[in-house]
This record gives C-alpha cells, sequence and structure tokens, in this order.
C-alpha cells in the first residue's frame, strides 16, 4: 500500500484517486493517518486534483487539534491503494520518514542555534563540575568477620581488626553475634570512603590475622 | 421506492441523534403534510426548518446551525433546498437536478457547510435516504461526490439509527469517466 511518492505529481494523483469516494484516509472521522499523510505533502496539491485538494483543505481545518486527533501514525505505506508503494522520499534523501520516533528526538532538526546552546551549557557544566569539590562518597558496611574455633580469644580478634588503619577508614561499633557450638562472631561496623577503602582491601587486611580469622564476610554495605 | 423518511418520524430521529429525552408531539398540517410540533402552552411550531432549528437549539448543540456567519447562512441554505426542492419534487428529472446540484456543490467539501457537520447534513441525508437506496451502481458512481459525502454521514455516530445501510461498492466500475 501506498501512494507512491507523494511529492510528485503522479503521487498526488494516486491520492486524489484514492479520495475521489473518501472524506478520510482511514475510516469516517479524521485521525493520525490523515496527519500522517497530510505531512507528507508539501504544499496545498493543485486545483485539478479537487479530491485530494478537499482533503488536504479540510484536514487543515483540523491542524490545531491535530495532535488529539484518534489513532496510531503508521508508515506512509500502510495506507492508500493496495496495489502502489509508497515511495514518498526515497529518492530525496535519506531522512527515513517511515520511521515513528518515539522518543521524539529528532537530531536532524535540531537547529543550529539550539545546537550551540546546548554545547554551551554542556560546557558550563563540566567547568562548574571540575571546580566544585566532589562530594565524597561514602558507604558505611557491616562486616561479619568468623574465628577459627571457640576458643579463639574474641576480645584479641576485634584488637586486631581495630589495628587496621587506613586513610577514609573509621571503625564503628561492633557486637559478638553467637553461631553455635560456643562459637561467636565479630560484626564490625565501619564507615569508609569509597575512594579510598574498598572492601577488598579490608578482606585482605582482616584475613591476614591468620591466628584468629578464618574468614571475612560482607554482611551489609550501605552508600551514604 | 422506499417509503419517504418524513415530517415526524424525521423529526424524532433528529431528537434521538441530539440526545434529546423525547415526549414532543408531532402531528401535520395540510396537503403537503407540514410537520407541526405541539406544545402545552403556546401556538406552537410549524415546518421542519423552525422545528429541526428549536431542537438543536433545545439540546444547546449550537454549532449544528454553524459556528461563523457564512456558515450559517450556509446551512439556511441547505435547510431551505431541502425543504423546497427535496421535498418539493419527485419526478426523475427533479432527482436527477438535485444530484446533480449536490455533486458539484461537494466537490471541494466533506461535509455541506464546508468543514463542520451541520444540521444541514443531518436533514439532507434524511431527506435523500430513500433516493440514494434506490440508486444503481453507476448512478452511485455518477454522482461520486454526493455518494462519498452520504457514506460518510450514514457512517457519522448516531445518524443513520434504524435507517437501512446504503451500499456504496469499494472499487470504481468506470475510473475513466471523471
Amino acid at each position: 500500500m501506498g501512494f507512491g511518492d507523494l511529492k510528485s505529481a503522479a503521487g498526488l494523483r494516486v491520492l486524489n484517486d484514492f479520495l475521489a469516494d473518501k472524506s478520510y484516509i482511514e475510516g469516517y472521522v479524521p485521525s493520525q493517518a490523515d496527519i500522517a499523510v497530510f505531512e507528507a505533502i508539501a504544499a496545498p496539491p493543485p486545483a485539478d486534483l479537487f479530491h485530494a485538494l478537499r482533503w488536504y483543505n479540510h484536514i487543515k481545518s483540523y491542524e490545531k487539534q491535530k495532535a488529539s486527533l484518534p489513532g496510531v501514525k503508521k508508515a506512509l505505506g500502510k495506507y492508500g491503494p493496495a496495489d502502489v508503494e509508497d515511495t514518498t522520499g526515497a529518492a530525496t534523501d535519506s531522512k527515513d520518514d517511515d520511521d515513528i520516533d518515539l522518543f521524539g528526538s529528532d537530531d536532524e532538526e535540531e537547529s543550529e542555534e539550539a545546537k550551540k546552546l546546548r554545547e554551551e551549557r554542556l560546557a558550563q557544566y563540566e567547568s562548574k563540575k571540575s571546580k566544585k569539590p566532589a562530594v565524597i562518597a561514602k558507604s558505611s558496611i557491616l562486616l561479619d568477620v568468623k574465628p577459627w574455633d571457640d576458643e579463639t580469644d574474641m576480645a584479641k580478634l576485634e584488637e586486631c581488626v581495630r589495628s587496621i588503619q587506613a586513610d577514609g577508614l573509621v571503625w564503628g561499633s561492633s557486637k559478638l553475634v553467637p553461631v553455635g557450638y560456643g562459637i561467636k562472631k565479630l560484626q564490625i561496623q565501619c564507615v569508609v570512603e569509597d575512594d579510598k577503602v574498598g572492601t577488598d582491601m579490608l578482606e585482605e587486611r582482616i584475613t591476614a590475622f591468620e591466628d584468629y580469622v578464618q574468614s571475612m564476610d560482607v554482611a551489609a554495605f550501605n552508600k551514604i | 421506492m422506499a417509503a419517504a423518511v418524513r415530517g415526524a418520524e424525521e423529526l424524532e430521529l433528529l431528537e434521538r441523534l441530539l440526545g434529546l429525552p423525547g415526549g414532543n408531539k408531532y402531528g401535520v398540517q395540510g396537503e403537503r403534510k407540514v410537520p407541526v410540533l405541539q406544545s402545552n402552552n403556546g401556538p406552537g411550531l410549524t415546518g421542519l426548518m423552525t422545528i429541526a432549528a428549536h431542537l438543536v437549539r433545545q439540546a444547546r448543540k449550537e454549532q449544528l446551525l454553524g459556528s461563523s456567519a457564512e456558515e450559517k447562512a450556509v446551512v439556511q441554505q441547505w435547510l431551505e433546498y431541502r425543504v423546497t426542492r427535496v421535498n418539493g419534487g419527485s419526478s426523475k428529472e427533479d432527482t436527477r437536478t438535485i444530484l446533480k446540484d449536490l455533486n458539484v456543490h461537494l466537490e471541494d467539501k466533506v461535509y455541506l457547510a464546508g468543514n463542520i457537520f451541520t444540521l444541514a447534513d443531518i436533514l439532507m441525508y434524511y431527506g435523500l435516504h430513500h433516493i440514494m437506496v434506490d440508486l444503481t451502481v453507476q448512478e452511485k458512481e455518477k454522482y461520486l461526490n454526493v455518494s462519498r459525502w452520504f457514506n460518510h454521514i450514514q457512517h457519522y455516530p448516531g445518524v443513520r439509527q434504524h435507517l437501512s445501510d446504503v451500499v456504496f461498492i469499494k472499487n470504481r466500475l468506470y475510473t475513466n469517466a471523471h
């Protein structure tokens, strides 16, 4: 289906014949089908194609309400007589007018001015960003440190863990949580600066106390 | 020949189309069966155009009488045409003249008054229904603009009601005739 090339006289003639016994492209009310075809036509059809001209003028009268007309715009090839193909725009340029632009981002139509403005804004934003002291991203981490057995000295273990010092690392409260068979694990809170301290580094340092620590897990990790 | 939609029946169709509660009593008067709207207080209204215009105002659908001064005049003109010519004529010759007139008028218009649906379209549709039903395929194609308009109006929501759907074939037989 289609009208051939709607920008050519032949295409308009197909449209004219198509509209001879119809008031609208589809059905009996103005719809997005009419708007789609209307927008594909550059100028009013010539007077001798009176069916097309009548339709054109009629649809033009709906211009203000065109967004509220029912239906969904389809490719031009979906309308019109069954035995004609749509070739509108195929020869003129590469603009794929068959696509429905769902996101309304039409880069081609971005005017020079808008582009300049956008670039200016971007540059402004970049410079602002570089000047402003970056917000320090911090995280609160809850660690589970498990001892080897029930004979491990938990006080000593905690002391070892708290002995780890690093830039951007602050230890918080801790408690002992029973796991079973008399074994307790150490649950300890710490606040770290994301850029400076990672969980990998913490794990490495804590498991380094091999005499006391069997393993270490991150129980909770919250961005502040 | 199909029975013409006349007088009281036509006004009842219009009432329903306008969404009026109904309950108006219609009668006919004189030899030409002019419709009369009887009312409890006052002398009542006489004549199709008068009553139809009254009903439209009652339903607060004034846009059906046209919005601009020009449209109002055109609506008036076609209502007059409807009453004097369509109701008056019954011979084959008259019918042909009416269809020819309309065909020329509708060539560059979607509705009788241009781009908006008006009372003129409604009453002309009711007035022409019995004529269109009897047209042959060739005639429908000869008066292509009328056919297109008629088909459009009969699909307009609420207009056709119980009247028969006039069938228009989709493929034209004589494409070179125009």
